[in-house]
């Protein structure tokens, strides 16, 4: 039985190939574009799963309730980690996490290094394996240092690397460190990366920050004890809070914060280690938002969904013409369950090569889509089973309701009515009008996203910074020379030059540089009795000039003033809050209560991504605090060759350090990325999802087409022009996809409304977006209906008739 | 007896008026019989062999087949009623385009649940019995009218059903396809299967033992 049902399911799909090629293409790249999408989303979701402790595995972060509202921070003061373990129930381990960059030195070899400063609890807490040597041991000593097997390969090739002494540059001092520990290589799928591992206390700020509850520069993350809830220690850990940070709270409440439901002005917080890879701050709060790989396998489903209804659509128009066949076959004794199976069968196979197809399609679309989507995911993530049994069943979904139902209506059909050929198979066309709304829906709603999303990028990426963005290069100082030395090295070289105007440096940079590195730092001081919370950055001279940041009143540092290292620069945001413009030359009681005067007031210009709003900013100038950044002003049509220049300068002043400088407006754009990726996805989203929907437009237009051939050759008999036929044939299609665009719209609106809330800096939706989405909706479908419609309206009329 | 319809009513409702296809048809059919159905188009003879053949309800009265109350039984069981016991053959042929002639007279076996080498050996006769060895492998479409009808009957005989229900299946014949067609039903009716055709020829009708005149869903004695 079943070769017969294959047999005649071959035939019927050779009969109909135009279609059975139709639905197999359309089906082909849905399974594709659904396997791609999910594998990243997959991809992402599993990050850090290695980790054994994963379930019980949290960031600590605290929440502090401000004048402004609650804030949160994963900062946190170096004896939090002891005073938690010593004091409070529950932790089974508990580390600090501090990373930064730094210079390794081992013979001749002279590498940038990411560096982790931790306690030996890491090792509890997270799942590294090592090679050689206890990790966990290893880290007791503040002299060991961990490395992981990249490392030891490029250090020291096939020697063994246990027992091997490396330097380190450390405060500008060279400092030995025995390695004791090789771990294996960094999982792909690990949030952490690292090359080498030390002690805690060997962090440059350890001095500064030992015993001091108000210094805060690392993460802790711990892992609880089996059977504590998190609900529990954040109770346990409210006395805690308010004995150590009585200060802190003393100034919340004088400055006029609200307590929160518990009562606390500070709350520790556990934030669950498995969402570490999507954590990010919004309006000061922590979250874990997933969005990203859930829209991702929200647009595969919709784009299977599209290319499903595709396929019910043309079979049921298809096997339309099969209903005299059921009739008989019925009279010769099928049952309908032998009848379902018959028609499911050619689903089946129209399904199966389409996945096979789709699959084989998505392994060669892997490299593009890699670049394309900036992701690592390959193949063999997928290899979960929690992952391999949803897409089975997924795939038996799709094939069940995709070639199921068709299959089901069909053997349900009136036996009598069948063999008449008389049936009008009731229902069918408000189902089929249904289907292709939400198609044309969906299709709409991803390009009004397009739009928006890419508007918004647009507006990003054009927004006026507030500096000069465009000609200056932002270069990270790597080296392991004093940064003021090779500042001096630099101006030297390149001043002279006349493309070069400018040179200056700071302790921070500006978008993300080619280092990946970034930074904040920030200080609360008090003002008339007021707590006040600024940035802060440590300039050079010619900071203003370089970026082109304007003044609004006073100064900038400047080489004929002696003492301006006790002078601040102020922005404008800042000025507001001390009271505006007459702060000038007033003084300040800033860091360790020295008095700074405030020499210059700037106008606000976005330091942070543009999804934060501008914050106060101080900029200090103190020339013996070590300068991570320097940023040169070019001014030349070459905008490549200028920077060789810069490249060949530092090479000069640093010849063991990498070159990782670039421009300023690519540092910007790297911000962008989360940005670019989500509307790059969704744009080859939406074309697809329109694509797909007009296929299946397409295809039913051809099946309406062949069963109005009569109507429409006497229509032309009668005098019609074929613009008139074209219009009428096309009426009905193209009034489905104007109630789509009445559904999607709104729902459009909705999402991007709640998306640009995102943003602090956003653009105004327009109804434009939306109209603009639905006009080229409706002339893609149009386009797409004209293939067929006006070749029925030219047809001669005289042959369409007499076919009948 | 092989079947008896006890007061059957068929109706259909539109625009809130009852149409009457079946009227109070009292019909008995003994096994061995071959009966003719007339009557002016329109007036309910394809109805009536629909219901016979349980392909189409009733609304009112009974229906015994056998031993069995049709009127009382699921549709599960009519259908495997009809499939045991009755063969259809159609005016217009109703071959399944797609299949072959061997495969056309193979699918009762199929849904019937025959072994292979039990199918090839009943096809194989068929095929010899209605001389169509050489046509086994064309398609409906390549074959007469006179043909494919011949091949329509092969396909109802094919299970050895008890009752043939054929409804005009000479009207798209021309008058000597149409004899032999009736020529080789009088033979199946000698070899002891009963038929139930309805025509609209005198002369076909002739072949009949008994003849039912059908008017406006009513059956008319003559
Ligand atoms: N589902 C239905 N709904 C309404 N009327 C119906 C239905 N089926 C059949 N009829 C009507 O019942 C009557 C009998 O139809 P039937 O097909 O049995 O006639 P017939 O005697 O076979 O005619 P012909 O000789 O033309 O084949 C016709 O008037 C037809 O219009
Ligand atoms: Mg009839």
């Amino acid at each position: 039985m079943i070769r017969n049902y294959l047999k005649i399911a071959f035939r019927n799909l050779w009969k109909h190939r135009m279609f059975t090629v139709l639905n197999t293409v359309g089906l082909s790249i849905a399974f594709a574009i659904a396997i791609l999408l999910s594998m990243t989303a997959i991809f992402h979701l599993n990050f850090d799963s290695f980790h054994n402790n994963l379930d019980r595995t949290y960031l600590l972060y605290r929440t502090e309730q401000t004048p402004k509202g609650p804030e949160s921070s994963i900062s946190n003061p170096e004896p939090l980690t002891p005073a938690l373990k010593e004091e409070i129930p529950g932790i089974a381990s508990i580390t600090r996490h501090l990373q930064s960059g730094i210079i390794g030195i081992f013979g001749e070899k002279e590498i940038n290094l990411d560096i982790l400063y931790t306690d030996p609890d890491f090792f509890s807490v997270f799942s590294f394996p090592s090679i050689a040597g206890d990790a966990r041991q290893a880290l007791q000593s503040g002299q060991n240092i961990i490395i992981t097997q990249k490392i030891a390969k490029i250090m020291f090739g096939d020697d063994t690397a246990i027992g091997k002494n490396i330097m380190l540059m450390l405060n500008g001092v060279e400092t030995p460190f025995t390695v004791a520990t090789v771990l294996e290589d960094i999982p792909r799928q690990s949030s952490f990366h690292f090359d080498i591992i030390v002690n805690f206390v060997n962090n440059p700020a350890y001095s500064r920050q030992k015993g001091q509850w108000d210094y805060r520069n690392h993460e802790v993350f711990l892992t609880l004890q089996e059977g504590v809830s998190v609900e529990t220690f954040q109770k346990n850990t409210r006395a805690f809070s308010n004995r150590y940070f009585e200060d802190d709270i003393k100034k919340d409440k004088r400055d006029g914060a609200q307590a929160d439901a518990n009562g606390q002005y500070i709350q520790l917080n556990l934030f669950p280690f498995k969402d570490w890879h999507f954590i990010r701050q919004i309006n000061g709060r922590i979250t874990g938002g997933k969005t990203f790989p859930f829209l991702i396998i929200g647009i595969s489903l919709l784009i299977l969904f599209i290319a499903c209804v595709n396929f019910i659509n043309m079979s049921v128009g298809i096997n339309i013409k099969r209903l005299r066949e059921i009739g008989v076959r019925k009279t010769l004794g099928a049952a309908k369950k032998q009848l379902f199976f018959q028609f499911w069968c050619e689903s089946i196979i129209v399904f199966a090569i389409s996945i096979v197809t789709g699959i084989l399609l998505s392994k060669a679309l892997l490299p593009g889509f890699k670049t394309l989507f900036r992701t690592g995911a390959v193949f063999s993530d997928m290899n979960t089973p929690v992952f391999l049994w949803g897409t089975f069943i997924v795939l038996l979904i799709v094939t069940l309701l995709g070639g199921g139902y068709p299959a089901f209506r069909l053997s349900k059909l009136n036996t009598v009515q069948t063999l008449k050929g008389t049936l009008k198979v009731q229902g069918k066309n408000r189902l089929r009008n249904l289907l292709v709304v939400v198609q044309f829906s969906i299709a709409i709603l991803l390009i009004s996203c397009t739009i928006t999303l890419y508007s918004q990028l647009q507006y990003m990426q054009g927004k006026d910074l507030g500096f000069n963005k465009e000609q200056v290069i932002s270069l990270p100082l790597n080296g392991k020379k004093d940064s003021q030395l090779v500042l001096d090295l630099l101006r030297n070289e390149l001043l002279p030059i006349p493309e070069v105007q400018s040179i200056t440096a700071a302790d921070n940079n500006l978008g993300l540089g080619r280092d990946g590195s970034r930074s904040t730092s920030a200080f609360d001081f008090d003002y008339k009795g007021k707590g006040v919370n600024t940035n802060m950055l440590v300039v050079d001279y010619d900071y203003l000039k370089t970026l082109g940041i304007s003044l609004v009143a006073g100064r900038s540092f400047d080489r004929n003033f002696s003492r301006d290292s006790l002078s601040v620069i102020i922005n404008e945001s800042l000025a507001k809050e001390l009271g505006g413009q007459n702060i000038l030359n007033t003084p300040l009681s800033l860091l360790d209560s020295k008095q700074h005067t405030v020499i210059g007031i700037i106008k606000d210009f976005h330091f942070r991504d543009l999804d934060q709003a501008i914050e106060p900013i101080t900029l200090f100038f103190n020339r013996d605090k070590q300068l991570d950044y320097a940023y040169i002003k070019v001014n030349s049509a070459n905008l490549a060759q200028s920077l060789s220049v810069v490249k060949e300068a530092w090479k000069k002043a640093e010849p063991n350090a990498e070159f990782l400088g670039s421009y300023l407006d690519e540092n910007i754009n790297r911000t962008l990325d989360r940005e670019k990726t989500m509307t790059t996805l969704i744009t080859c989203g939406s074309i697809i999802a329109i694509l797909l929907s007009c296929m299946g437009i397409f295809a039913i237009s051809l099946l309406t087409i062949a069963q109005r051939t009569k109507e429409v050759g006497i229509r032309k008999v009668v005098g019609a022009s074929i613009s008139s036929i074209t219009i009428l044939l096309s009426k009905d299609f193209i009034r489905l996809v104007i109630v789509a665009f009445l559904i999607a719209a709104p729902i459009a609106w909705w999402l991007m409304y709640k998306w640009l809330q995102n943003y602090s800096y956003r653009i105004n939706l327009s109804i434009w977006f939306f109209v603009v989405a639905g006009v080229i909706t409706v002339l893609i479908a149009f386009a797409t209906l004209s293939i067929r419609t006006i070749r029925a309206a030219m047809a001669n009329p005289v042959k369409s008739l007499k076919t009948e | 007896m092989l079947l008896q319809l006890n007061n059957i009513f068929k109706w259909v409702n539109a625009g809130g008026q009852r149409t009457f296809l079946l009227k109070d048809i009292n019909l008995t059919v003994k096994e061995g019989e071959f009966i003719s159905i007339m009557g002016p188009s329109g007036s309910g003879k394809t109805t009536l062999l629909n219901v016979i053949g349980m392909l189409d309800g009733f609304n009112e009265g009974e229906y015994h087949f056998m031993d069995e109350s049709v009127h009382q039984l699921k549709e599960k069981h009519r259908a495997n009623l009809y499939k045991e016991y009755i063969g259809f053959v159609f005016q217009a042929y109703h071959l399944i385009d797609e299949l072959t002639v061997y495969e056309n007279i193979e699918t009762p076996l199929l849904y019937k649940k025959f072994k292979s080498a039990e199918r090839k050996a009943l096809v194989a006769d068929m095929l010899d019995r209605f001389n169509i060895v050489g046509k086994k492998d064309l398609f409906p479409e390549q074959l007469s009218g006179g043909q494919q009808q011949l091949v329509g009957i092969a396909r109802a005989l094919i299970s050895k059903p008890k009752l043939i229900l054929a409804d005009e299946p000479t009207g798209n014949l021309n008058s000597k396809q149409g004899e032999e067609i009736m020529e080789l039903f009088k033979q199946l009716n000698e070899e002891g299967v009963t038929i139930l055709q309805v025509t609209h020829s005198e002369k076909n009708a002739a072949y009949g033992s008994r003849i039912i005149e059908l008017l406006d869903g009513r059956k008319v004695s003559l």
